[in-house]
This record gives structure tokens, C-alpha cells and sequence, in this order.
């Protein structure tokens, strides 16, 4: 009887267990993109009027950065531009004192995630390792993003040579080296930030 | 002599007939499933309704991605206990929407809304009729705990949140024999199951209604 019963809990634990699935891979590209923005409270976007673009992606890879300029990054900042003119603001070159400088960033970081088991908690404290089972587990992962940056040149802390970042937008997820997606990301990620807007 | 002979074939032929007479009658005693506590196994399909604010605030889509096994100690009496363990799988998918963070951010994500849960019980049933009836109601009281996965997706980011949660539940079932005094036959129930758990939108723990179809095999 026991070892009946025993049987059929081990093959039940299998076979529950073995019902996990990914509940996301059925998104698009489009669909897994995620969009977040944020900006500095106490700054006024009315008060600035030009803005001015850098000339190059800044390119971060784990603790390396550098700067690129692929067709690409190209597209990308040509949209920003675009979208900050609709918005109201004139784009004028770097050298003309603009009120605000937008940088964009292509960041690819790798992660080694320690994640703590569950049930150790409950069995490993008591028995040392449920049957050997780790009470943690390390994975890998490695995850690129866009980043655009606005940057207050107006109000700029010369003193302690600082300048404050009074918006920034991350886009996320799938299809982000697809340069027909480029536009609609950059629309995305100043769409949804409508108090950038001067009109 | 040869009516001698013919007597004793007479009598010899009665011996059997009076054996027969005198043997227990088996099948007028009650089956063994009466007579002897016996076991059960009973694999569940279920249909999950979520209700209350776990419904309101953060799935009130039907799961059909839920199943569990029993095994079961029937008594002589007109109680059972045992113990079931389960799988649940709750999803809900939301169209792309602007969400505003604590942090003041905003997130502009389709939202995938998932609760995994593996529910491990031990249950107490009353059930109404003999252990050979073809059908047998039953109430049923369960507790127990739950592993639970909260996973809630932005896009493919997730905050995932993992507890193990006290469960119980009440539930109103029935058992229909396929065949009288046979080891087989079908299980349907309905039950109210309750597990505390307080993170994001889930504040007042994961409630559901589930209504199951199963089949059993009982053994003594």
C-alpha cells in the first residue's frame, strides 16, 4: 500500500510540476515592447524652447562604454528630433546654446541573478538541503534596452559641473535592432509623455 | 447388490448438493468495500472561477489549466480523509495601457496577469450514501497550504513574487459508481477554495469556485 501510494505522489509531483510554461512567448516583438518614462517633478518644460541632439550613440556594455554611429542610431535620433519638433521645440546646433540636449544610449547588460528556492525556506532550514536541493540557484542573463536621456543645459550646475537629467525613457523588449520598429518606438516613448509638450 | 451399488450413486450424487446447501452464501454478504476501510485515488480536471477582489482587482478570467490528484482513506463509517495535491494556472492578458509607478514613472506595456498556484491539502469528506450505491453525495473540508507564483508581466519584464500561503476550502461533490461493487468510477465537485496571500493587486488573497469532473479507482 505504501509503496502504491508513494508511486503515485512522486508521478503526481512530476506531473504538476511539469505544467509550467512561458506565459509571454506568444507576444510579438511589438507586443513585448515596454516603454517606461520618467522626468524630474520640479522641472518646467514650458521654460525651454531649443534643443539640441549628440552626434553619436553612447554604446554600454556591462562595465565597457563607448560611442557608435550605425545606420541605426542613426534612424533613432533622426526620430527624436523629429518628435521633438512636434512637440514645439526648434532644434538648433550644439553650439548654439541649446536649452535642453537629448543623448540616447544603447545598454546591454549581462546578469548573474542569485534567486533564492522557494522551499528552502521550509525544508532546507530544517534538513539541510531538501535531498541535496540548493536553497539558491544563480542564472544568467543578458538584456539590451534603449535609453534616451533629456538633459537641462539651461539650468546647468556650473559650480559643481552637473547637469540634471529632467527626463529620460527606457524602451524594452523584443525586436529592438529592427530598424522598421525604430520610428514607432521613439513615438511610443514620447507619446506617452505629454507634458513635454509646448503647444 | 446392484441396488446396493445404485444407493450409493444416489447418495454419492446428494453429496455435492448438500455441500452446496451448507456452503456460505458469498454473494449475499456485503461487498468488501462495506465490509473493510478501503482506498481511493480520484484524478480532477477543474474549471476555476476566480471571485472576489482576487476576480475585481487581478484575473476574473476562467482557468481551465487546473488538475489535481486525492488519495483517499474511506472508513467504515461515513467519513473519509486523505490528502490532494493540485495545479492551477490563472491568466489574463490586458491590451497595451500607460500604468503610472509608485516611483512616479510610467510604463506603457501590454500586461500579461498570471497566479500559479500548487495547492497541497488534507481533506475531510462526509458522504451521505453506502460505499456501493451508484451514487454517493459527499461534503467536503479541506486545509492546507499553497505554493504560489504571482508573475505579473510588463511586456516580457515580470515581478514575480513567490509564497507558500495557507489554503482550505468547502466543497459539495459526488461519486457514481460504474459498475456496483466495482473499483471504478467518476467524481464531480464543486468547491470554494481560499488562500491568503497580500502582494500588488492581489490584497485579500486568491479565491475561486471550481468545478471538477474526475475519475476514480478504489482499491481494499
Amino acid at each position: 500500500m505504501l509503496r502504491k501510494a508513494s508511486f503515485l505522489i512522486i508521478s503526481a509531483t512530476i506531473w504538476l510540476t511539469s505544467c509550467s510554461n512561458d506565459p509571454v512567448n506568444d507576444l510579438s516583438d511589438l507586443d513585448s515592447q515596454v516603454f517606461i518614462t520618467n522626468r524630474d517633478k520640479s522641472a518646467n518644460f514650458k521654460s525651454f524652447k531649443t534643443f539640441s541632439v549628440s552626434d553619436s550613440v553612447t554604446v554600454v556594455q556591462d562595465s565597457r562604454s563607448g560611442t557608435a554611429l550605425t545606420s541605426l542610431d542613426k534612424d533613432l535620433l533622426s526620430r527624436i528630433i523629429t518628435n521633438m519638433q512636434n512637440l514645439g521645440y526648434t532644434y538648433v546646433a550644439v553650439n548654439k546654446n541649446p536649452d535642453v540636449g537629448l543623448t540616447a544610449a544603447r545598454i546591454t547588460n549581462t546578469y548573474l541573478n542569485v534567486a533564492s528556492n522557494p522551499y528552502s525556506s521550509y525544508w532546507g532550514g530544517y534538513y539541510g538541503g531538501f535531498y541535496g536541493y540548493p536553497g539558491y540557484y544563480t542564472y544568467e542573463t543578458s538584456e539590451s534596452y534603449w535609453a534616451i536621456s533629456m538633459l537641462d543645459l539651461k539650468n546647468a550646475d556650473s559650480t559643481a559641473q552637473r547637469l540634471n537629467v529632467i527626463w529620460d525613457a527606457q524602451i524594452r523588449g523584443g525586436g529592438l535592432a529592427n530598424p522598421d520598429y525604430i520610428d514607432q518606438m521613439v513615438d511610443s516613448a514620447f507619446g506617452q509623455s505629454t507634458y513635454l509638450s509646448l503647444k | 447388490m446392484k441396488k446396493l451399488l445404485i444407493a450409493a450413486f444416489l447418495f454419492a450424487g446428494m453429496i455435492p448438493v448438500y455441500a452446496q446447501e451448507q456452503a456460505p452464501k458469498l454473494y449475499t454478504l456485503p461487498s468488501p468495500y462495506d465490509r473493510y476501510t478501503h482506498y481511493q485515488v480520484t484524478a480532477r480536471y477543474t474549471a476555476a472561477i476566480p471571485v472576489g477582489s482576487f476576480s475585481s482587482n487581478y484575473i476574473d478570467k476562467t482557468s481551465f489549466e487546473n488538475y489535481s490528484i486525492a488519495l483517499e482513506w474511506v472508513f467504515q463509517n461515513s467519513f473519509s480523509v486523505g490528502g490532494e495535491l493540485g495545479y492551477s494556472f490563472f491568466k489574463k492578458r490586458l491590451p497595451r495601457a500607460t500604468y503610472q509607478q509608485s516611483d512616479g514613472s510610467e510604463i506603457s506595456a501590454i500586461q500579461t496577469r498570471t497566479l500559479t498556484q500548487y495547492p497541497i491539502q488534507a481533506f475531510v469528506n462526509y458522504n451521505f450514501a453506502p460505499k456501493n450505491a451508484a451514487v454517493q453525495p459527499y461534503v467536503q473540508l479541506s486545509a492546507g497550504a499553497s505554493i504560489l507564483d504571482y508573475t505579473l508581466y510588463y511586456g516580457i519584464l515580470a515581478d514575480q513574487q513567490q509564497k507558500i500561503r495557507p489554503t482550505y476550502g468547502i466543497g459539495l461533490g459526488s461519486k457514481f459508481l460504474f459498475k456496483k461493487d466495482g473499483n471504478f468510477g467518476a467524481d464531480i465537485r464543486v468547491k470554494y477554495q481560499g488562500t491568503s496571500f497580500d502582494y500588488e493587486y492581489v490584497d485579500k488573497g486568491v479565491s475561486a469556485i471550481n468545478g471538477s469532473v474526475g475519475l476514480f479507482y478504489r482499491w481494499w
